[in-house]
């Protein structure tokens, strides 16, 4: 039985999957246990929207917010406090692409050392290529502050990266 | 990527990273396959119990990801560049051999100064960069004395004398938050303070990579991090000998050498690629300082912990983070029990995803949740019992109590110390609200 306003969701969610959950592991710092609980969340909240969602247009660049509001909320909902210096995920995800490579892997444990704001920021601007305007709006905090997170972000990815960007970029 | 007005020469390195990043992340990102018709069938099954729950929003099951173990104490701060450009620079396939050029005091003059003060043995993989190093001086061999190869790696770094940050490096984890051997903080007699401490690469201990470290700071803010590795690399590589090569002395020796400050001395100031936070002139005055939250600091809410004890406890010891977040470990004279606390403000907004159609009101409004499960950690035998509250204005207090003394460690009792009706009494206190 279909629920009434339900038409185009399913087709919707088959295609926008696979995107948000790679946007989720790199939210996540390569969480791929993590990245796959905010996807079904995610998909979860938009099913029963989805008769305003759908109308609404851009649904794509609806479900990203839901899944970066997702993700910082789970931060904040957490009983305990996030530190740079937490513990790596586990990256041996067996879905993941055989060359898996130590360079992506320097990049993903990068993004993983920074906070989860940091991160969002990181990934709205340069993954999904928002601006900083849009970016502050997903995230629901000033356009001063995305920027101020995303200088710091961008030194910390610098230090932590050095020349394996270089070389990451190249491959 | 963002738009740039200036044409500085920063300006243009700084637009070449971000093209980079963007390029790397989408290299990243595709990298990462998912099961899609598994997410899709979940996802309209949330959907659906949403739809039937309503208010109650469903909590991922999985979602529980701890991540407090390492917290406390901040070993590897980020103020400096020493850990991860090491960790980084240890898994490039081609190490880029040391420059001589590359400062005043040059990448390959590090190396060469690292070499003389280890004692005999055959050196490979050097690796080093000098003090006019975008991202800093570091040197790095692989020294073997005939037991195995071992990394050893010494990183340099200015840090504010007498700030947080100078503290911090060189005094020891948190035993309750962090698993390691040994770990002694001193003063040394021209005042310089120095940590050594002997612990694991991977702190879950995934892998037995043993870690000792050696973090001197002087009075003069020269920061000087030696580490060494039972392995040739820090990540990614075997272990290759029992422990590593240098005793917890000889370590010493090296972080204490004269040459080192020197070579601090000769870093330029404010190089590129240090930290730019609030040093950028196009970034207004930020809205947030994400490094000091607001929140009442930790230590105010380990004394009001403390001070909403049942008697029959006592408090052995006790920890906790900047701001939001404490901890005391308690003893009822059966044994240590773990008691965590967070006190967050302004949470209305997730309200309804934390406290469910079964959350139970009060009649001043705040709302409680209990809970009584397994630990976070996957210690064995380990629950962990969850008092979870919000009071009106969005302030929340939620408090756990666990049958170990360390969250990492297998349970030592078979209850927490503890009552749920006492940590629901400690939650709901007043005076948390009087904290402001």
């Amino acid at each position: 039985m279909r629920l009434r306003g339900e038409d185009g969701y399913a087709e919707f969610a088959a295609a926008r999957a696979g995107h948000l959950y790679r946007s989720a592991c790199l939210l996540t710092g390569g969480d791929t246990h993590l990245a796959e609980d905010l996807v079904q969340e995610t998909l979860g909240r938009l099913y029963v929207s989805w008769r305003r969602v759908s109308r609404v247009g851009n649904p794509a660049g609806y479900a990203q917010t839901v899944l970066t509001r997702t993700f910082l909320a789970h931060q904040r909902r957490r009983s305990s406090t996030e530190r740079a210096t937490d513990v790596l995920p586990d990256l041996a995800d067996p879905h993941s692409a055989a060359d898996d490579t130590p360079l992506r892997l320097t990049l993903v444990e990068a993004l993983g050392q920074l906070s989860a704001k940091d991160r969002a920021v990181v990934v709205l601007r340069y993954w999904e290529d928002r601006s900083i305007e849009e970016t502050a709006d997903v995230m629901n905090v000033s356009s001063a502050a995305v920027r101020t997170r995303c200088v710091r972000a961008l030194g910390r990815l610098r230090v932590l990266l050095g020349d394996g960007l270089s070389e990451y970029a190249a491959r | 990527m963002p738009a740039e007005h200036h044409e500085s020469r920063h300006d243009v390195d700084a637009g070449l990273f971000e093209d980079r990043l963007g390029l790397a992340l989408r290299q990243a990102g595709d990298s990462f396959e998912a099961d899609r018709s598994g997410l899709v069938a979940a996802g309209e099954v949330r959907g659906r119990r949403l739809l039937l729950r309503r208010r109650a929003a469903v909590v991922g099951g999985v979602a529980a990801v701890a991540l407090v173990g390492v917290g406390g104490t901040l070993l590897v701060p980020w103020g400096g560049a020493a850990d991860g450009q090491q960790s980084v620079a240890g898994r490039r396939s081609t190490p880029t051999p040391p420059a001589e050029n590359d400062g005043r005091v040059s990448g390959a003059k590090l190396v060469h100064t690292l070499k003389k003060l280890l004692p005999q043995g055959e050196f490979s993989e050097e690796q080093g960069r000098g003090t006019g190093a975008e991202l800093g001086p570091y040197a790095q061999v692989v020294f073997d004395d005939g037991k195995g190869p071992g990394a050893v790696s010494v990183s340099l770094n200015r840090v504010e004398p007498g700030s947080e940050e100078a503290r911090q490096w060189t005094q020891c984890p948190d035993r309750n938050l962090m698993s390691y051997d040994r770990c002694t903080s001193s003063r040394l007699s021209d005042n310089s303070t120095l940590m050594l401490f002997q612990g694991y690469e991977y702190p879950d201990r995934r892998v037995d990579t043993k870690r000792w470290t050696a973090d001197l700071v002087t009075p003069q803010g020269h920061h000087i991090s030696v580490s060494e590795w039972n392995a040739a690399a820090e990540k990614d590589a075997p272990v290759s000998r029992a422990n590593p090569p240098l005793s917890t002395d000889q370590l010493k020796q090296v972080v204490i050498a004269k040459a080192w400050r020197t070579a601090i001395d000769a870093i330029p100031k404010n190089p590129k690629g240090q930290e730019s936070q609030g040093q950028d002139p196009n970034a207004p005055a930020p809205e947030e300082t994400p490094n000091t939250p607001p929140g009442t600091s930790g230590a105010t809410i380990s004394q009001t912990l403390a001070s909403l004890l049942p008697k029959n406890v006592d408090v052995v010891s006790k920890g906790g983070q900047e701001t939001e977040y404490a901890y005391l470990v308690v003893d009822d004279g059966k044994g240590k029990s773990f008691l965590q606390i967070n006190v967050q403000p302004d949470m209305s907004d997730v309200e309804h995803q934390l406290f469910g159609a079964d959350a139970e009101t009060l009649p001043d409004g705040t709302k409680v949740a209990t809970s009584q499960g397994p630990g976070e950690q996957g210690a064995e035998g380990v629950v962990m019992w969850t008092v979870d509250t919000i009071r009106t204005n969005g302030l929340r207090v939620v408090i756990s109590a666990f049958n170990t003394g360390r969250q990492h460690d297998p349970a030592t009792r078979e209850t927490p110390a503890l009552t749920m009706e006492q940590l629901r009494e400690i939650a709901t206190s007043e005076k948390w609200q009087q904290l402001g």
